[in-house]
């Protein structure tokens, strides 16, 4: 049987799109055949599970009953990938705790496929995050996320000043978020559906919608690119090596 | 039956071309055969087919999401009306960018839409390039070469082939000298009743344009046609 694969999404700062990235994760395995499940740790309300209702759960990751919810089922839990949607202001403490309770461990001794997404925010604080999580997260599979959905500039960076601190990681790989239309955005936000309903122009219950064919097109070109950069990095080899990939019928 | 639920676009990337004058031909044509019919205006400055068929146009704009939604959107609206699209060189670009981008070809496609781009030809090297390049981006629309033969003689057949399943191109043919005052003032509809709103018109100018009018109708009756024989090969195609 294939190792479980935990993917957590994350950052120390709110509102730098850690949620638009998992939705858009928890797409690209769905498309990919993969068996997903979700965990939305804004405990008591969570953005994801509104998204993703059928397949997420929230929890209040620094309870200990919540953890065992989620790492004591990885094994037996029909889901393949576990995406985890960590709270602003809980990456680092999330990985501490996972450092306690021995996971970390068993992902370096290959018992547990471990990808950490960090999405970067626009400020230097954020990057200065890199260094203290990259300590932690050690031989995961660490990925810089720069996230341009919300129309972030990154304009307190510059390309020398993003460098010095990302090639200090070694191994981390970078993804890149495009920017999509606002329209479109706050579009898929109404309609509250995963990124590929909205595409496919289906309601939250797989009924025939009427979203407009042209922000309907906007979030197909873009979620193809995002998927582009998943591609890239090969996550659906990470997490399930034999699975074939089709991503472009989904996404166009 | 056929252009009832189509899309005709009249492109071209350069300026005064001819573009306006064939969208004002091919709207009024579909309203001679009694067809609901609208036209769309991508065009800034004076005499834009808005100006020309002002009941039968819309002013459109693909600069903003707000334009393009109201646009787009509406093209794929399976409401039985045909549309034609006067597609000003300044819009050229964006416009055929977004058809690329949001899969306009394959979304009217699915809803049973066929399109149509009558593609003005020049001999420039930046028609021919765009010409190329719509190939490429509308590859699964029919792309007509349309020869006006008030810019001249020549064909450029080699350089612009005509794609899509029913190969054809589109000549307009040449308009008599002196004719051209008569249909130049907006506004002005040739579906109208022996163009009676063309003022002070001479009848043997009169009868020169109706003879104008019908071969040039009769291009866009064989257009229609290979359009319907496209609509009927993919529908035998998908049913098959």
């Amino acid at each position: 049987m294939a190792r479980p694969a935990v993917i957590l999404v994350g950052a120390d700062k709110g509102g730098v799109g850690k949620t638009t990235v998992a939705r858009t994760l928890i797409d690209y395995f769905g498309a990919h055949q993969t068996p997903t499940r979700a965990f939305d740790t804004e405990s008591p309300r969570g953005t994801l599970k509104r998204f993703h209702p059928d397949l997420t759960e929230v929890v209040d990751v620094t309870s200990v009953s919540d953890q065992m919810k989620i790492f004591d089922t990885l094994g037996s839990a029909d889901a393949k990938v576990t995406v985890i949607d960590v709270r602003a202001g809980l990456l680092s403490s999330t990985l501490q705790a996972l450092t306690e309770i021995g996971f970390l461990e068993s992902a370096k001794k290959g018992q547990i496929t471990f990808a950490v997404f960090h999405i970067l925010g626009p400020s230097i604080a954020s990057l200065e995050e890199i260094a203290e999580t990259a300590r932690v997260v050690g031989d995961a599979n660490y990925f810089l996320v720069k996230n341009f959905v919300n129309n972030t500039t990154f304009f307190e960076w510059d390309p020398a000043t993003y460098n010095s601190y990302f090639k200090k990681i070694k191994g981390a790989e970078e993804i890149t978020i495009p920017k999509l239309n606002e329209m479109a955005y706050e579009q898929v936000e109404v309609a509250s559906v995963p990124f590929v309903s909205f595409v496919g122009n289906k309601g939250p219950k797989g009924e025939a919608a009427n979203y407009s064919f042209v922000l309907r097109g906007y979030v197909r070109h873009w979620l193809g690119n995002v998927w582009g950069e998943f591609d890239k990095v090969k996550l659906v080899d990470l997490v399930s090596p034999k699975v074939e990939s089709n991503v472009r019928q989904v996404a166009g | 039956m056929s252009f009832r639920n189509s899309i005709t676009i009249v492109a071209s990337p350069r300026p005064r071309v001819g573009k306006t004058l064939v969208a004002r031909l091919l709207t009024d044509f579909h309203r001679s055969e009694n067809r609901a019919v609208i036209g769309f205006d991508l065009n800034a400055g004076e005499r834009t087919l808005t100006q020309f068929l002002p009941g039968q146009t819309v002013a459109a704009s693909v600069r903003d999401v707000s334009g393009q939604m109201a646009l787009f959107d509406r093209l794929v609206t399976g409401d039985d009306t045909t549309k034609v699209i006067d597609l000003g060189h300044e819009s050229y670009e964006s416009f055929f960018t977004l058809a690329h981008q949001i899969d306009f070809v394959e979304e009217a496609r699915q809803r049973s839409i066929a399109i149509a781009v009558l593609f003005t030809v020049t001999p420039d090297q930046t028609s021919v390039s765009a010409y190329r390049s719509l190939r490429e981006r509308m590859g699964r629309a029919m792309l007509v070469p349309l020869h006006n033969e008030m810019l001249g003689s020549a064909q450029h057949r080699d350089k612009y082939p005509a794609s899509g399943s029913s190969a054809v191109t589109v000549r307009l043919p040449v308009l008599a000298p002196g004719l051209r005052k008569f249909i130049d003032t907006p506004p002005f509809s040739f579906a109208d009743s022996n163009m009676a709103n063309a003022t002070g018109i001479p009848i043997d100018a009169h009868i020169e344009l109706q003879r104008w009018l019908r071969r040039i109708y009769l291009e866009f009756r064989e257009l229609d046609l290979r359009l319907l024989l496209a609509d009927l090969r993919s529908s035998i195609r998908f049913g098959s």
